[in-house]
C-alpha cells in the first residue's frame, strides 16, 4: 500500500530543529516533522511558590497550549502526560525547592477531530511527538537543568487495506496530516536515550541505549496483539533514533533541517541540509 | 572538539580522575559505573586527561562558592540584606560582611542598590550567602557597593569570556574611552563611564558579541563600533 508523497513505510518527513532564543526564558526550541511543528520554552531552576515546593527535588510544571483557543481538558491531560515522560530524564534532586517550568505550544492543529487515542481532538500522534521533541530540545538548549537522558518521540500510523479485512495492518512511521483520514489507529511512542540504561550495545554504538517511556498506541475497530505492538515499537524506536541523531547534529549548527534518511548509518562527513523554514 | 548530548557516555580514564561541571558518575542498571554528561555542550579535558568537563552556555545562574557576582539588593532582613543574583533563591548578605564593618559602623545599602560580592556559601539545600570582601585578605578588593553605572544582562559564557584576560573586548574599549566594569559570573555586567554614550556603546558591544545572541565576532564588532558616534 503506497503512502502519499511517495514515502516509504519507515521514512520520516524532514525533521527540523531551531533554537529560537526567546526572551525572558532560559531555553527554547522549535521542532517539526515536516509541517507538524511545536514550540517549547523552559525556565529553571527558578523560584517556586511555597505551596508547590518540594524539599528534596525541583518541581516540574508543564503547560501546554493548543494552536487556537485556550487550553482545555485535553491540553491539561497532555501536560500531565508530558510531566511523567520528562521526569525520568531530569536530575531534579540537584535543585531542591525550585521550579522548572516548561511551556509547550502547538504550531499546527485542526479542530476537525483528526487524532486518535487518549490525547483528544486536534492532538494527533505526530503533533504530540513533535511537542515532546520540542520540550526535550528546549531542555537541551537551556543547559541549566541537569539531564541524564534525552527523550525522543515519533508517531506510528496503522493502515489497513480496505479490500482485504483479513490482512494484518501496515504500520507506517510519522503519518502526515493528509494521511490521518486513512489511518485505523496508531499512536505516539516516547523513548529515553541514556547511557544509564542497560542494554547490549547495538552495532550503532554512537547512540545510547533507549527505553520506551510512554505510548498511546490504539487500534480502531479491532484488537492488536503482541506481535503487532512489538513491530510498532521497533519501528518507532528506529524513528526515534533518527530524531536523536538530528538532535546531535543540531548542536553543531544551532539549527538543523534534516531530510528523511534511510535507516542506515550516516557517513561521518555528510553535511546536514539547511532549508528555509515556514514562518508562523 | 566533541559535542555531547545529555546522557551520552564519556570515556574518561585516569588514576586520579576529576569530573567538572556537566559530568556525573552514575550507576547504570547492570551495576556498572558509567560517566555521563548531564548537559549539551563541548566535551573538554586537560592535557594530561585528568580533569574533564562539559562547556555549555546558559542564561540561568547556579551559585557556586568563591564566584564573584553582581547582585541587586531587594530587601533588608534584620541585620543583613536579601540580594537578587539571578539564581532560583535570593542570596543573603550580612550587614557585617564588608571591610572594616563593625556593629556601630555599617554600610547603609538602600533597596535597589547594586553590590559586587563573592558567593561564600552555595549549597543546593540552603539559600546562597554573599560576602563583600576577599576570602584570604578580608579586604574589599573591589567588592562592595557599586555606585552609579548601568547593568547589562548577558549569557553565562559571555561573562566568562569577559573575565578571560586574553579576551579582546575590554582592553579594546578601554583604548577608546575610560570605562569602569564589574563582571559577575551570573550573567550581569556593571558598566560606568563619564559619558552615557560610552556606557551605551559598551553595553551594545557586549550584546553583539554574546555567543547566545548575535555573535558577530571580533571583526564584526570593530565594524559595528565604527558606525557608532563615540
Amino acid at each position: 500500500m503506497s503512502r502519499l508523497e511517495g514515502r516509504k513505510n519507515e521514512q520520516l518527513r524532514t525533521t527540523h530543529i531551531k533554537y529560537e532564543g526567546l526572551d525572558r526564558v532560559d531555553g527554547s526550541a522549535r521542532f517539526g516533522f515536516g509541517e507538524t511543528e511545536s514550540l517549547a520554552s523552559v525556565s529553571g531552576p527558578i523560584e517556586v511558590r511555597p505551596n508547590s515546593e518540594s524539599p528534596s527535588q525541583a518541581t516540574l510544571e508543564v503547560h501546554i497550549r493548543p494552536l487556537a483557543a485556550i487550553a482545555g481538558t485535553d491540553s491539561k491531560a497532555l501536560s500531565a502526560t508530558l510531566k511523567s515522560i520528562l521526569i525520568p530524564a531530569l536530575l531534579l534532586s540537584q535543585h531542591p525547592r525550585t521550579l522548572v517550568q516548561i511551556v509547550g505550544q502547538a504550531l499546527c492543529g485542526s479542530e476537525s477531530g483528526a487524532g486518535y487515542g487518549s490525547a483528544g481532538r486536534g492532538w494527533h500522534a505526530s503533533l504530540v511527538a513533535s511537542l515532546i521533541n520540542a520540550c526535550s530540545a528546549a531542555l537541551v538548549n537551556a543547559s541549566s537543568v541537569p539531564m541524564k537522558g534525552v527523550v525522543c518521540a515519533v508517531a506510528i500510523g496503522r493502515l489497513r487495506d480496505p479490500s482485504s479485512s483479513l490482512s494484518s495492518p501496515t504500520l507506517v512511521l510519522d503519518p502526515s496530516e493528509a494521511e490521518l483520514s486513512r489511518l485505523v489507529g496508531g499512536g505516539c511512542f516516547a523513548f529515553m536515550f541514556s547511557s544509564t540504561l542497560s542494554k547490549p550495545l547495538q552495532s550503532d554504538a554512537d547512540v545510547p541505549s533507549s527505553s520506551l517511556l510512554w505510548t498511546n498506541y490504539t487500534a480502531m475497530g479491532g484488537a492488536f496483539g503482541d506481535a503487532e505492538f512489538e513491530e510498532a515499537r521497533q519501528l518507532a524506536e528506529n524513528g526515534a533514533t533518527l530524531v536523536w541523531q538530528s538532535f546531535k547534529d543540531s548542536l553543531q549548527n544551532g539549527q538543523v533541517s534534516r531530510p528523511a534518511t534511510e535507516l542506515k548509518k550516516k557517513a561521518l562527513d555528510e553535511e546536514p541540509v539547511d532549508d528555509e523554514k515556514m514562518e508562523i | 572538539m566533541t559535542s555531547v548530548l545529555p546522557g551520552e557516555v564519556v570515556h574518561a580514564q585516569h588514576v586520579n580522575l576529576k569530573l567538572g561541571p556537566g559530568l556525573l558518575q552514575e550507576a547504570s542498571v547492570d551495576k556498572e559505573n558509567v560517566i555521563i554528561s548531564t548537559r549539551a555542550g563541548d566535551l573538554k579535558h586537560t592535557a594530561n586527561n585528568r580533569q574533564w568537563w562539559v562547556e555549555s552556555n546558559s542564561w540561568r545562574y547556579i551559585p557556586a562558592p568563591q564566584e564573584s557576582v553582581v547582585g541587586t539588593v531587594i530587601a533588608r532582613s534584620g541585620e543583613g540584606y536579601r540580594v537578587d543574583i539571578g539564581s532560583a533563591h535570593m542570596a543573603s548578605l550580612d550587614g557585617l560582611a564588608f571591610e572594616g564593618a563593625t556593629k556601630r559602623n555599617r554600610p547603609n545599602l538602600k533597596v535597589g542598590s547594586l553590590v559586587y560580592a563573592r558567593v561564600s556559601l552555595a549549597h543546593k539545600d540552603m539559600e546562597p550567602e554573599l560576602e563583600c570582601f576577599d576570602a584570604q585578605t578580608h579586604k574589599a578588593e573591589g567588592f562592595g557597593e557599586l555606585k552609579g553605572g548601568f547593568v547589562v544582562r548577558c549569557s553565562l559564557k559571555m561573562s566568562r569570556l569577559l573575565l578571560d584576560p586574553n579576551y579582546f573586548l575590554l582592553p579594546f574599549l578601554g583604548s577608546k574611552f575610560p570605562l569602569d566594569a564589574a563582571i559577575g559570573v551570573n550573567g550581569r555586567v556593571w558598566l560606568n563611564s563619564q559619558d552615557p554614550r560610552h556606557v551605551i556603546a559598551a553595553a551594545r558591544c557586549i550584546e553583539k558579541l554574546d555567543p547566545a545572541g548575535e555573535n558577530v565576532g571580533e571583526e564584526g564588532l570593530k565594524h559595528f563600533l565604527a558606525t557608532l558616534d563615540i
